[in-house]
């Protein structure tokens, strides 16, 4: 099937010769309508630049934000998966008040526009908690080490508080959607293999642990990494309480600059390029997946 | 008789006691309220927390990430009088007092005119600088517009930045034009650059600055600023020692010229462009 040999047809030309002229037309709109004076040059300085006090290129604005997106994204859906998980379980759970919980959970999450929990997150919840547990303060007073290594996993002192919060939020939006595929891959596997185990006097946790979760987390894994490009993508959201992330980057340079189209452009290809591997990874998995099956 | 010379002692000695407990009381709730102001946190943790937003040539970054700008340059020298380091937090524009309140930093440098609706969530120090609305426009749509009456027109559309005070100066002054809010002043001037804005309204001088830079699209209506504002630090309510200490330094560097001076650098010459693009 996938390696069948494509013909290309008169169809085909026609539509890339359509393509071409929207595209041609689209350049000359932005050329002549908007006048915009292109100005190329100094993005790659702000992607990179060399640093002469330690003698080596650094990350400059751009990659900053792009390395913290990365960071943003895979720690919020290592927690998102956890909420997933736990909520998952609730929702497929025997008790009529965890499936409440989790009922609950995803239908409050998934029926609010994530810039709302963002807010409501940062301006309500997290001023309660952060201060409560010290975090900041924590951070403060590390040993140079311990900074070193939490400003690399996460971010630099000043920062941490409010990655913490967007970290925190971005995990509970995406975990409502994490839920519900755990939901879905649980009840996907068949109810006779409940009832089989159930037969052979498994408890309800050996029966998760040796007979379903084998079976769930093979059709869940696709859909878990395909929710991770979710995630690349909302993060930018969080670019609104001020995490410096590539969005938020993009903005400042932007109004310092005042170079719009370059620093958009550059800002969505970096994201494609984020958001693009993953999604051949996911392929690759699944490819993987469905050959470890037949 | 009996009777009442009880009462009388009983009232005496709480008289007493209290004479004696209520300084002392009063006295540790200063103690209290010195010991939790923002400026000995702040010197507690030697680290002068600064909220700012990017405002050309306020605060903006330069080629190498560092910030730089007017604000800045205050902000430093207030953290090096203090003894300590300033730490400066990127925040949007729109949600930075509530930010404050939440203490995400200790004090807003940030260019921020002193309006009375917002001196109603916070503090603002005496003003350290003035500011004033100016207007930039598009040569072709507002040919010929000469005065605000000529943009007050239901057909006339003009850009600011949403909750700054150009958008408050927009809503007095050209209350029939239509408005347009953005988050951000670089999507004000691209409308305008779009030609679908009339005019973009934005603190001096960062208007005449596009109109310098963009001289064949762009224009200056009007030859002056049309309103004047001051700009102040703002802090959380109820902290007067830091309020006290940023009054004083404003002063001090104000009689002492050091305002003056850095005010003409970012504002009266562009040597710091380079440093930029």
């Amino acid at each position: 099937m996938r390696y069948q040999k494509r013909k290309i047809t008169g169809l085909d030309i026609l539509l890339g010769l359509l393509l071409l002229c929207a595209f041609l037309y689209l350049a000359y709109r932005v050329r002549v309508g908007l006048q915009y004076k292109w100005n190329w040059e100094v993005i790659p300085r702000y992607l990179f630049r060399y640093d002469p006090e330690k003698e080596r290129w650094v990350a400059n604005l751009i990659m900053q934000g792009f390395f913290n997106t990365i960071r943003l994204s895979i720690w919020s859906t290592v927690l998102a998966m956890l909420f997933g998980t736990v909520m998952g379980f609730c929702r497929t759970g025997k008790s009529l008040f965890k499936r409440l919980l989790g009922g609950t959970y995803v239908e409050m999450i998934r029926n609010l526009p994530p810039l709302v929990l963002v807010f409501i997150f940062y301006f309500f919840v997290s001023d309660q908690i952060m201060p409560m547990l010290g975090v900041e303060n924590f951070v403060r007073n590390a040993s140079q080490t311990t900074r070193d290594v939490l400003t690399f996993l996460f971010a630099p002192p000043r920062f941490f508080s409010a990655f913490l919060s967007a970290m925190i939020s971005l995990a509970i939006f995406e975990g409502a959607y994490i839920t519900e595929i755990v939901r879905a891959g649980i009840q996907s596997v068949e109810k006779g293999q409940w009832e089989a185990s159930s037969a052979l006097g498994f408890s309800w946790w050996q029966q998760m642990r040796h007979i379903i979760l084998p079976q769930a987390i093979q059709r869940i894994l696709p859909a878990l990494a395909g929710q991770f490009i979710s995630v690349i993508k909302d993060s930018s959201i969080v670019s609104v309480i001020s995490v410096q992330e590539l969005t938020f980057q993009g903005m400042e340079l932007m109004s310092a600059t005042y170079l719009t189209f370059e620093i958009w452009i550059t800002v969505s290809v970096l994201y494609l390029i984020l958001t693009l591997t993953c999604s051949l990874a996911v392929e690759q998995l699944e490819i993987y997946m469905q050959r470890n099956q037949s | 008789m009996k009777k009442r010379s009880c009462f009388l002692s009983l009232a005496v000695s709480i008289a007493l006691i209290l004479s004696f407990a209520l300084p002392a009381y009063s006295g540790k709730i200063q103690q209290e309220l010195v010991s939790e102001s923002t400026v000995e946190q702040v010197l507690k943790r030697g680290v002068l927390r600064v909220g700012m937003s990017t405002f050309v040539p306020w605060a903006m970054k330069d080629k190498n990430g560092e910030l730089i700008g007017f604000e800045i340059d205050v902000a430093k020298k207030v953290a090096e009088d203090m003894g300590v380091k300033a730490e400066f937090i990127p925040t949007k524009w729109a949600g930075i007092i509530p930010a404050l309140l939440t203490g995400k930093f200790d004090v807003i440098i940030g260019g921020m005119g002193i309006i009375p609706k917002r001196n109603l969530k916070v503090n603002f120090t005496i003003p350290y600088d003035y500011s004033g609305m100016s207007m930039v426009a598009h040569r072709e749509l507002a040919k010929g517009f000469a005065s605000l009456e000529d943009f007050n027109k239901p057909d006339v559309t003009i850009a600011v930045r949403i909750g700054s005070t150009a958008a408050s100066a927009a809503k007095e002054f050209m209350p029939n034009a239509k408005i347009r809010m953005f988050d951000d002043e670089a999507q004000a001037y691209q409308e305008l650059m779009n030609g679908k804005a009339h005019a973009v309204i934005g603190s001096a001088p960062t208007p005449a600055f596009h109109a310098l830079k963009n001289p064949e699209k762009l224009f200056l209506p009007l030859s002056k600023t049309f309103t004047r504002e001051p700009i102040g630090f703002a802090v959380r309510k109820g902290d007067s020692d830091t309020l006290n200490f940023f009054n004083s330094w404003i002063r001090f560097n104000q009689d002492n010229g050091w305002l003056k001076k850095q005010k003409h650098y970012w504002f009266e010459t562009n040597e710091w462009e380079a440093m930029v693009q």
